[in-house]
């Protein structure tokens, strides 16, 4: 599905001392099967933008497009595309409600009106999915879960709605690292079989990196930056204009960029930068003999 | 944030520096005054002393103004019924209804009653935080603490729910648009379907609030916190000159406007 964003304002609490504008203008397009990451400190307005995307909140100036129909829009047509847009809200542990694994993420599929079987084959698919037996975890309650297995549980209650527009807001916040890894691998494995448009909302650079092609950048409700994830992600400004610390692999490149190594921030993640620091380090290497090793040590 | 109407609003004005016990007390008689004046110089002058308390308090009028559509039924109501059924000069007859000339006018002095009650209310929400109406309201209610009524407990109590009902609004807001994008319809369809509807928002909303209460328990015990008699407060009560001339001139303006 095409996703179309122009022109987009949203003010919360408008005409009120506590109004707040969460988005400024923000225009931006998603092509059908792209992989994108929103990225922006806290508060910058990602997860408004992506409610706004898959037609939960009216906008208050501009509209969001979905293959061409106004995604807020109360017609039929607008409610199908709607449909096709799956959102797993920040935290989404916190909107379970039903009391066995099974019916959660059966909650979605039934509302789509599926008939018993297609509900049980899709809740069956969408908890392997994530990672959970679904005979071990079928019946259990969800509220004796942990909180990494109720995440899941949460996302696939998404998944099984068989969005082709998949949007998670902090998939891995307060997960532990391997479970991460493991959720990450899943999701990406996912896209890959489905083919769906993927936008992933995160505060970790490295693991939008890895699951993502494409960045937009977020800051105080507008759009800072937008281009691919490599050639962003290694330019040490975004870091910093985020309020983070560069990690060391991109402080490394700037500060060879600095000796003047003519190394392209597009050498991202760390294993491409290292193959080009030592192409670039054989290169000098045999040019110039030791001099130019010792010429670097000496203007350290 | 949602923004309940007549909802308390952080400002500095001379009626939000004054004493809550000074202020609810002054409130509550110009609620009670409404009912008990008879000539008509009266209640334009109550009209005016709530407007100039209002300018005082630096209150935005359309906010205040929009407050009064809360009663808006029940205002319709009272005014139909005295309307139809108060006897006097006939004013218009339609078949077997007579109006009257009197029901016009008891109709509209009910509704003005209910409209002043209202505004003072929001006045009073508007310029008082909930943390100084319930220390006002322990204050006033600190006799009953002789006869075994736990005040101060209830104050405590009343304080947190306080707290915590924009909190609460904010995540149902939520709740309900996370399930949305899960395909419920959430408040649609027939009565029993549209209640049935209420449970993916509800269940979750409560185990939110229970886990937060609980949270907030192990927080405030571990800051030492217990129901005593004994607990002091970082921000005392102080009626100052300023609260006395307000209750002075609240009460002359009741004797005045009664006699
Ligand atoms: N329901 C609401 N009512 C009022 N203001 C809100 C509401 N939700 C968000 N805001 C405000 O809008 C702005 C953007 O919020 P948003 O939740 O989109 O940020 P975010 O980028 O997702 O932040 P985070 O990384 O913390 O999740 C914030 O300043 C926030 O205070
Ligand atoms: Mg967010």
């Amino acid at each position: 599905m095409h996703i179309r964003v122009e022109c987009l304002t949203h003010i919360y609490a408008p005409g009120t001392p506590a109004e707040r504008f969460a988005l400024r203008e923000i225009s931006l397009e998603i092509e059908p099967g792209e992989r994108v990451g929103i990225l922006g400190p806290t508060g910058s307005g990602k997860s408004t933008l992506v409610q706004h995307i898959a037609g939960l909140l009216k906008p208050t100036v501009g509209q969001v497009l979905l293959d061409g129909v106004p995604a807020h829009a109360p017609t039929a047509e607008a409610r199908a595309r709607r449909r096709r847009v799956g959102l797993a809200f920040q935290y989404p542990e916190q909107q379970i409600f039903e009391t066995t694994v099974f019916r959660e993420v059966a909650f979605g599929p039934r509302n789509l009106g599926l008939n018993g079987e297609e509900v049980t084959r899709r809740v069956r698919w969408a908890l392997e999915t994530v990672g959970l037996d679904p005979e071990a975890f079928g019946a259990r309650t969800p509220f004796a879960l942990s909180g990494g297995e109720m995440r899941r549980v949460a996302l696939a209650s998404v998944l099984a709605l068989l969005p082709r527009v998949l949007i998670l807001d902090e998939p891995t916040a307060g997960l532990d690292p391997r479970g991460r890894e493991d959720l990450l691998a899943r999701l990406d494995a996912w896209q890959r079989e489905t083919g769906a448009t993927l936008v992933v909302v995160s505060h970790h650079l490295d693991e939008v990196a890895r699951l993502v092609e494409r960045v937009v950048v977020l800051q105080e409700g507008r759009v800072v930056a937008d281009g691919p994830a490599r050639a962003l992600l290694g330019d040490g400004n975004l870091w910093r204009s985020l309020g983070l610390a560069p990690p060391p692999e991109v402080a490394l490149l700037e500060a060879l960029q600095q000796l003047g190594w003519p190394i392209p921030p597009e050498c991202w993640p760390r294993e491409e930068l290292a193959r080009e620091i030592l192409r670039q380090w054989q290169k000098r290497h045999s040019q110039q003999g030791a001099r130019s090793t010792q010429h670097a040590a000496r203007s350290r | 944030m949602l923004l309940l109407p007549g909802m308390y609003m952080a400002a500095d004005s001379p009626i939000h520096r004054l004493d809550p016990r000074a202020k609810m007390g002054a409130a509550l008689v110009l609620m009670v005054l409404p009912f008990s004046v008879q000539r008509p110089l009266a209640y334009l002058v109550l009209i005016g002393v709530v407007a100039a308390v209002a300018w005082l308090a630096r209150a935005p009028l359309k906010p205040l103004l929009r407050t009064l559509r809360t009663v808006f039924w029940l205002a319709v109501i009272m005014f139909v019924f005295y309307f139809f059924t108060t006897p006097g000069r006939p004013l218009l007859t339609l078949g077997e209804i007579t109006v009257t000339w009197e029901g016009l006018i008891a109709g509209g002095l009910q509704v003005y009653r209910l409209c002043l009650v209202v505004i003072v209310a929001a006045l009073l929400t508007y310029t008082t935080s909930p943390l100084q109406m319930t220390h006002g309201l322990e204050a006033l209610l600190c006799p009953l603490a002789r006869l075994g009524v736990p005040v101060r407990e209830l104050g405590m109590v009343m304080t947190i729910a306080l707290r915590f009902v924009p909190t609460f609004f904010d995540e149902m807001e939520t709740l309900a648009r996370a399930q949305r994008a899960r395909g419920a319809e959430i408040g649609s369809g027939p009565p029993w379907r549209r209640l049935r509807s209420l449970v993916p928002v509800m269940v979750p909303l409560f185990v939110l609030a229970f886990r937060r209460a609980e949270d907030l328990a192990v927080a405030m015990e571990a800051r030492g916190f217990r129901c005593s008699p004994h607990r002091t407060r970082l921000y005392c009560l102080s009626f100052t000159r300023w609260d006395g001339l307000a209750v002075l001139l609240v009460l002359g303006l009741a004797i005045l406007v009664t006699r």
